[in-house]
């Protein structure tokens, strides 16, 4: 059943129609008679916000160079088009054949933050999809999950079938093969989803039982299926190289958040940020290729049209040939009329000699990340970065005549004092006298205070720690509201508590949660992740009535002994190793960057480490 | 330097692309079939490149037009076959045509387009469409209510001296209005204001999800 003339009749009436229809340049279509496996690409939230995803055109291109899949995607509608739909009984569809979902063999979701799984559900819901795995026939595709979130699975153990843990280039077309010989048998559900328990990698929570505690911790985690696997290792790309990277992306045809030619230019990160979750499950750091890179610009700038050109990765000025590479990108870039962007660059002379060369970055402003207010604090949390760093970038920039500085950092940080809070208002002081003295004016010169809340996360040292209480959070934020208001040119912006504990709770939750999620898209939840949709009220609700304190999750301290709802799963980097670097951060002794060399992370034991020691 | 007017079409998933959409899709198309774009000077060059009229959301058409300015000649034929080749399916190129380097934008020397809306005859009524577009046109003045940007405030206007041709038939349960109304800076008529007052005058009901309308082609001043 294919869909294209009923929705013409609502995308005349919904906002941005665009969204829904597909046909973009380098889109797929495939002639379905040859198709053993039909994957829809399912991402939790608008077409726009999708389509700015990298990890989309990967997947995408990974699945479609294989004859026998046909990959294609499936947004979330925006709530104007999810009215209708619901309305007109129109079920969710993928943009490339308008095909309803429940035709799909896999829908595939990816997770990269925790308040998008509201909307995987209410997805389900509008494909005419049961929420639980258990109440699923062979009618009904298998519901698969991915990404970030999946290193925590567990509140979505109920509803999902099967989770890909690590490097999707690699396991994706391993779960399609295993399909497609399943497919050919005829045999049951349970059968492929055993098969896929023994693909390294795969984690299928129905194996598995969790038994609790009085108390409400977990006791221990039982198997119950003998095959499967004790522990599930993230799969891992050891050469970038040899990995295809999409050179003929999708281009949008409407404007989304970021539209413009990408290129990855290494996978993980040497810095050992302990709150940073990707600096942990992403390891270890895989470099692509300065020549190879250069080749896949070339390539698509020239397929895409695109204006502009960005490169992607968790820290930009890290990567071993950064100079040379930038200088080669700005020589491609301007011999096609393409601009060429660089974010999260670390402020020294080189990436100011750039960010000079790049015309028009002046006024998109500056950012930076100290994290931490005081020096003492960093060195916890394992951020390298000085005072003198600070104040030595921030003297250059303003020597180079940058009016518009923003800071970014975190609140709620374990053994965070109001003396941290302090060094924050110290910083945004300094650097406004600094520019008075450097320009010899007050005016037209803004520091922004951006303030986030700490969130701690699933396989990083940070993992027992508890966040703030919401009213510890108001403090602090109103304690920084107070000392920041009477320094001119400083302006303040912090986040929403009430979002940041809901993530708190997803983040390091178990299975219980899951009936939680399903009574929360009930009540009406969806893009949580968006301010003017997030609604706290029904969330507490949700939880209520599900029976779930959700102080449990977010704000305990756990004990090192307690069984974590990850534990299963394997990033790779031991638990004595976050162990270590949680004790560590309470000393508040800082550890080396990788480069300067191995603290024993333990991903050396899987997977080669290029970058020991180079530095 | 040369300047160019191409004539396109645009239909099927493309009438759900907006004006600023389209200038983009248009400006990647040239860069990736290597036409090189005169820009403008300045801080924020961008390329020198405009619509005749721009095309409401929804609408197709056969007849729009689009003038550009390269930093080198090429052939016309040769730039219609390299954009026929690029264009997504819903779009392609009619014709391709120098234009005098020197000259008035085609927005300024716009003047009518012709318009084809497709209405779905109501059901069980039995349509004398002859008869009610003389009777529509038969009106001294053709009023209808219009909103005013700059007043905030509607006003009466009459569109009568606006509509230059009306012809009304119908096929295959359709009902089909063919006209040609102003367009252009200094009088311009939307033909959604024909489709409801027609609609209203001659007592026809529709759903305008239902209701298509085509852009046909566009007169300029010689
Ligand atoms: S094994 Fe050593 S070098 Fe490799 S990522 Fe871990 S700490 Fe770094």
């Amino acid at each position: 059943m294919v869909l294209t003339n009923q929705l013409d009749k609502l995308l005349m009436k919904v906002e941005k129609p665009g969204r829904y229809t597909g046909g973009e340049w380098n889109s797929a279509s495939k002639d379905l008679s040859g198709i053993k496996t039909r994957f829809g690409f399912a991402f939790p939230d608008t077409y726009e916000i999708g389509m700015s995803y990298l990890g989309l055109q990967i997947i995408y291109h990974i699945l479609n160079k294989k004859d026998s899949v046909f990959c294609e995607r499936i947004f979330a509608p925006a709530i104007d088009m999810e009215e209708l739909m619901r309305k007109e009984g129109i079920p969710l569809f993928t943009l490339e054949t308008k095909s309803p979902v429940k035709d799909m063999d896999i829908l595939g979701f990816t997770l990269q933050y925790e308040l998008s799984f509201s909307n995987l559900i209410n997805m389900l819901d509008l494909s005419g999809i049961p929420f639980k795995s258990a109440e699923r026939t062979k009618e009904h595709p298998f519901v698969a999950a991915g990404g970030p979130c999946a290193f925590n699975p567990e509140p979505l153990a109920d509803i999902v079938d099967f989770f890909m843990l690590g490097d999707g280039e690699e396991i994706l077309p391993e779960v399609c093969e295993a399909h497609e010989s399943w497919k050919m048998s005829g045999r049951e559900k349970e059968e492929f989803l055993k098969t896929l328990a023994q693909i390294p990698g795969i984690y299928v929570p129905k194996f598995y039982t969790p038994v609790y505690e009085e108390n409400g911790t977990i006791r221990s985690i039982e198997r119950n299926y003998e095959k499967a696997p004790l522990q599930i290792e993230k799969r891992i790309v050891e050469d970038l190289n040899t990995v295809d990277f999409p050179e003929h992306c999708i281009v949008p045809f409407i404007d989304t958040v970021h539209d413009r030619a990408v290129i990855e230019i290494f996978r993980g990160c040497t810095r050992g940020c302990r709150f940073c979750q990707a600096g942990m499950i992403y390891r270890p750091v895989r470099e692509r290729s300065k020549d190879k890179i250069k080749e896949i610009a070339m390539s698509q700038i020239e397929s895409t049209g695109h204006e502009e050109l960005t490169i992607l990765s968790l820290s930009t000025s890290d990567h071993s040939e950064i100079e040379p590479l930038v200088q080669e990108l700005m020589g491609v870039c301007r011999e096609n009329n393409v601009s060429l962007s660089l974010p999260s660059l670390r402020l020294d002379s080189f990436s100011f000699k750039v960010l000079e060369e790049i015309q028009g970055y002046k006024k998109s402003g500056l950012t930076f990340a100290p994290e931490a207010g005081t020096q003492r604090l960093r060195d916890v949390i394992n951020k390298s970065i000085t005072d003198q760093d600070i104040y030595h970038a921030m003297e250059k920039a303003i020597e180079l005549g940058w009016s518009n500085i923003k800071l970014y950092f975190m609140v709620g940080l374990p053994t965070e004092t109001f003396e941290d809070l302090d060094g924050i208002a110290e910083i945004a002081r300094n650097i406004t006298d600094l520019n008075y003295r450097i320009t010899g004016k007050r005016g037209r010169f803004n520091v922004t205070i951006s303030v986030s809340n700490f969130v701690p996360k699933a396989h990083t040292p940070f993992q027992w720690f508890p966040q703030d209480s919401a009213e510890l959070f108001h403090k602090k934020h109103q304690y920084l509201k107070d000392k920041l208001k009477s320094i001119k040119g400083v302006t303040f912006q912090y986040h929403g508590t009430e979002v940041s504990y809901m993530e708190a709770v997803f983040a390091r939750g178990d299975r219980r949660l899951s009936d939680t999620l399903i009574k929360a898209v009930e009540l009406g939840c969806k893009f949580d992740g968006w301010r003017e949709h997030f609604n706290y009220g029904l969330w507490i609700k949700a939880l209520d009535e599900t029976g779930i304190d959700p102080d449990f999750y977010a704000c305990r301290v756990r004990s090192f002994e307690e069984v974590l709802p990850w534990d299963l799963i394997d990033s790779g980097v031991t638990k004595a190793f976050l162990l270590e670097e949680n004790q560590n951060a309470v000393k508040g002794s800082q550890s080396v960057d990788c480069r300067r060399g191995c603290i024993g992370c333990g991903i050396n034991q899987r997977v080669n480490c290029t970058m020991e020691g180079t530095l | 330097m040369s300047r160019y007017v191409i004539k396109f079409y645009k239909e099927g998933v493309l009438r759900y692309i907006s004006h600023l959409d389209l200038l983009r899709l248009f400006k990647r198309s040239f860069k990736r079939e290597g036409i090189r774009l005169q820009y403008s000077q300045g801080f924020n060059p961008h390329p020198k490149m405009s619509f005749a009229q721009p095309l409401s959301l929804g609408y197709s058409s056969t007849g729009e037009y689009i003038e550009f300015e390269t930093t080198q000649p090429y052939p016309p034929e040769e730039i219609k076959e390299k954009m026929n080749r690029i264009l997504p399916e819903g779009m392609g190129i009619l014709s391709c045509e120098e234009l005098p380097a020197a000259g008035k934008t085609l927005a300024a020397m716009t003047n009518a387009a012709d318009y084809e809306i497709s209405i779905p005859c109501p059901e069980g009524g039995n349509i004398d469409i002859i008869q009610l577009v003389s009777a529509y046109l038969s009106q001294k003045a053709i009023t209808v209510l219009k909103h005013q940007r700059k007043s905030g405030k509607d006003v009466e206007i009459d569109m009568k001296p606006m509509i230059h041709d009306f012809a009304g038939f119908v096929d295959n349960n359709y009902i089909m209005l063919h006209c040609r109304l102003s367009a252009g800076s200094t009088a311009n008529l939307s033909p959604e204001l024909v489709l409801s007052s027609f609609c209203s005058h001659s007592r026809i009901s529709y759903d305008r999800t239902e209701v298509n309308i085509k852009r046909k082609e566009i007169y300029f001043d010689s």
